[in-house]
C-alpha cells in the first residue's frame, strides 16, 4: 500500500468514497507523493510554503503516517510549544540560595542547645547512633585463655544484632538446647548494650577532656552571646 | 684531661648523626602539624577498622588568625562537627547540640594536635622511604614508642605540602589496628566555600555556667587503682562522672597526653573475662565477685589487663 493509500484510509476516505471531491483530492496528490520522498517541484513548494491549509494537510499526512507505523507517544501534544510555555509560567520560581542549605541546617539546631542531656544514658544512646564515631560494630572479640591469645587471631563478634540471627522459635519445637540457646542470645545482646553505653561514655569524656583547662584560661565568664537565646 | 676530651670528641661524633636524625624526624612531624593547623585545605579521609570503613569530609580554614573546621561524617545523615578557634559544636539532627571547649576535634588524629615535647616523651621518631600514594609523593615517618605497651605510628606525609596522608597506628610486631587514609586533598590560598558561608553563621558562645564542672556522682572511696601504665597519670577531677544505665562505683580517667583510657567501676555482672576492639580503641571486661571492671581505651590488651587486675577494694 503506497503512502497516500494509507494516509487516506487511516483517515476514514477510501479513493472512492474522494470522488466527491475530486479537485480537493487531486490537489493533495502531489503533497503525499512528497511526504513519500517523490519529490516536489520549485512551484508546488512555493505553495506549501505560502497556503496555510495545505501546511495542516502536511501535517496530517505526517501525524497519520506515524501512527500507522506505530510511531507514536501514548499522549500527542498537538501544540507543544503553547503548552510548555503554559506549564512554564504556572512552575514556581525557584532561584538556588548560595550555602543557605547549610546556614538553615547548622542554625536550626542551636535552638535547643543544652550540653547537659549528652551526659544523660538516654541521650548518649542517641549519640551511638549519630555522632559516635566508632560505633561497634564488627569488634573483635577475646574469650579464650591467654595462653591462646597470642597463637590465634581474635574472634569476631557482631555486637549489634546481625538480621536474621534471632529467628523466632515456635513453641512446639522449642527444646532445651535452643531455649538455653535464646538465654544466651539475650545475655548477649544486654552485654553489647553495656559495652557501647560505656564506649560512648569514655567517647563523651574525651571530648570534653580540655574542658577544665581551657575554662581556667578564660577568667572572665563567657557571654552567651547565642542569637537565639535559649540554651 | 686528653683522655676526657678524647672521649667526649669520640661520644659526640658517634651520637651526632643520631641526633641529627631524630631532629629531622621531628621536624618532618612538626611540617606535618603546621600542614593541618595553618591551611585553608578540603579534603575527605576514610578510617578503616578491620573489615569497617568510615568515611568523613574534613574542611579547616583561617579567618582572622582564627582557625575555623568542620568535620562531617559521610555514613551517618545530619551530623556536623564545627570548630571556631577552641570552641567544638556537635550538631546532631533534631537533638540538642552539644558545645565543647577543645583545640581540636577530638574525632582527628590526636597526634596531629599534640606539642611535640610531650610527644618526644613518648616516641622515636624514624624517617623512612619515600612512596607514591594518590600520585603524590609521600615520606614515611614512624613514631616507634619507647614502652612496648604503647601504640606506634606509621604516618606518609606529602613532600611538598607536609600533609599528612596515611596514618597507620601499629600494635607490637607491625600488625595493623587502625588506617587513617586522606582520599581528596584540595589545598587553596581562599577559605572553603563551606567554611566561608559557616562565618556568616552567628555560632554561640557557650554559656559559662553550661561549661564548669558539674558535681560529681559520690563514688566508693574504699576502691583503689593500684597500678597505673608507663607514662600514664590519673586525670583527678573529670568534668562529669558518666551516668549510666548501670550505677557506676568508681570511675577513673587516664592520660599519657595522647591517649585516654577509662576505668569503670560497676556491679559485679558475673560474666567471664571479655576483650574487644573497637579499631586501635581496645574493650576488656574483668569480673569478680565484688564488681566488674571495664577498661576501654587506645592500650594493648595486655596493659588493659593489667589496669583491670589492678582495681581493688582498700
Amino acid at each position: 500500500m503506497s503512502s497516500k493509500q494509507q494516509h487516506c484510509q487511516s483517515a476514514g476516505q477510501t479513493p472512492q468514497s474522494n470522488s466527491a471531491e475530486p479537485t480537493v483530492e487531486s490537489s493533495l496528490d502531489w503533497l503525499s507523493a512528497a511526504i513519500d520522498e517523490q519529490g516536489v517541484s520549485s512551484q508546488q513548494l512555493d505553495r506549501l510554503l505560502q497556503d496555510e491549509q495545505l501546511q495542516q494537510h502536511y501535517e496530517r499526512y505526517h501525524l497519520i503516517g506515524a501512527a500507522i507505523r506505530q510511531e507514536l507517544p501514548k499522549q500527542i501534544q498537538l501544540d507543544f510549544s503553547a503548552q510548555f510555555a503554559a506549564s512554564l509560567q504556572q512552575e514556581a520560581v525557584h532561584q538556588l540560595q548560595p550555602h543557605g542549605s547549610i546556614l538553615q541546617r547548622v542554625g536550626a539546631r542551636f535552638k535547643a542547645a543544652a550540653n547537659s542531656e549528652w551526659f544523660k544514658p538516654t541521650a548518649q544512646t542517641a549519640i551511638a547512633a549519630s555522632v559516635a564515631l566508632m560505633a561497634v560494630v564488627g569488634v573483635q572479640h577475646y574469650q579464650q585463655p591467654y595462653e591462646q591469645e597470642l597463637m590465634s587471631p581474635l574472634p569476631v563478634l557482631q555486637t549489634q544484632p546481625v538480621a536474621g540471627f534471632a529467628t523466632p522459635v515456635s513453641l512446639s519445637q522449642t527444646t532445651v538446647d535452643n531455649r538455653l540457646e535464646q538465654h544466651a542470645h539475650q545475655a548477649m545482646l544486654e552485654q553489647q548494650r553495656r559495652l557501647q553505653e560505656l564506649l560512648n561514655a569514655h567517647h563523651q569524656q574525651v571530648r570534653v577532656l580540655e574542658q577544665a583547662a581551657l575554662l581556667n584560661e578564660q577568667p572572665q565568664p563567657a557571654v552567651d552571646a547565642e542569637p537565639n537565646g535559649n540554651n | 684531661m686528653r683522655c676526657s676530651l678524647l672521649l667526649l670528641l669520640v661520644s659526640s661524633l658517634l651520637f651526632a648523626p643520631v641526633l641529627q636524625a631524630e631532629s629531622k624526624g621531628w621536624q618532618l612531624f612538626k611540617q606535618s602539624q603546621l600542614a593541618v593547623q595553618t591551611n585553608n585545605f578540603d579534603a575527605s579521609y576514610v578510617v578503616i577498622k578491620g573489615e569497617q570503613i568510615t568515611s568523613f569530609r574534613w574542611l579547616h580554614g583561617l579567618h582572622e588568625q582564627q582557625q575555623l573546621e568542620q568535620l562531617v561524617p559521610m555514613d551517618v545523615d545530619g551530623i556536623d562537627i564545627l570548630r571556631k578557634g577552641k570552641i567544638v559544636y556537635y550538631l546532631t539532627p533534631e537533638k540538642p547540640a552539644l558545645i565543647t571547649l577543645s583545640s581540636y576535634i577530638k574525632e582527628l588524629p590526636s597526634l596531629l594536635y599534640l606539642p611535640i615535647e610531650d610527644l618526644r616523651e613518648l616516641y622515636d621518631p624514624v624517617s623512612g622511604s619515600v612512596s607514591q600514594m594518590g600520585g603524590r609523593s609521600a615520606q614515611l615517618l614512624r613514631l616507634s614508642a619507647f614502652h612496648p605497651g604503647r601504640l606506634s605510628y606509621w604516618l606518609w606525609l606529602d613532600i611538598e605540602t607536609g600533609f599528612p596522608l596515611r596514618i597507620d597506628t601499629v600494635a607490637e610486631g607491625h600488625q595493623v589496628l587502625e588506617r587513617w587514609l586522606v582520599t581528596h586533598l584540595h589545598i587553596s590560598p581562599e577559605l572553603p566555600a563551606s567554611l566561608q558561608a559557616l562565618l556568616e553563621l552567628p555560632l554561640p558562645t557557650p554559656d559559662h555556667r553550661q561549661l564548669q564542672p558539674r558535681g560529681s556522682a559520690p563514688l566508693a572511696s574504699d576502691i583503689q587503682l593500684a597500678w597505673l601504665p608507663s607514662g600514664f597519670k590519673m586525670i583527678e577531677d573529670p568534668l562529669v562522672v558518666p551516668s549510666l544505665g548501670v550505677p557506676l562505683l568508681h570511675y577513673w580517667l587516664l592520660t599519657d597526653g595522647l591517649h585516654q583510657v577509662s576505668v569503670f567501676v560497676q556491679q559485679p555482672n558475673q560474666q567471664p573475662p571479655q576483650a574487644y576492639r573497637d579499631g586501635a580503641t581496645t574493650i576488656y571486661v574483668h569480673s569478680t565477685d565484688q564488681f566488674d571492671v571495664t577498661v576501654i581505651g587506645p592500650v594493648t590488651l595486655e596493659i588493659a589487663r593489667q589496669i583491670a587486675n589492678a582495681v581493688r577494694y582498700d
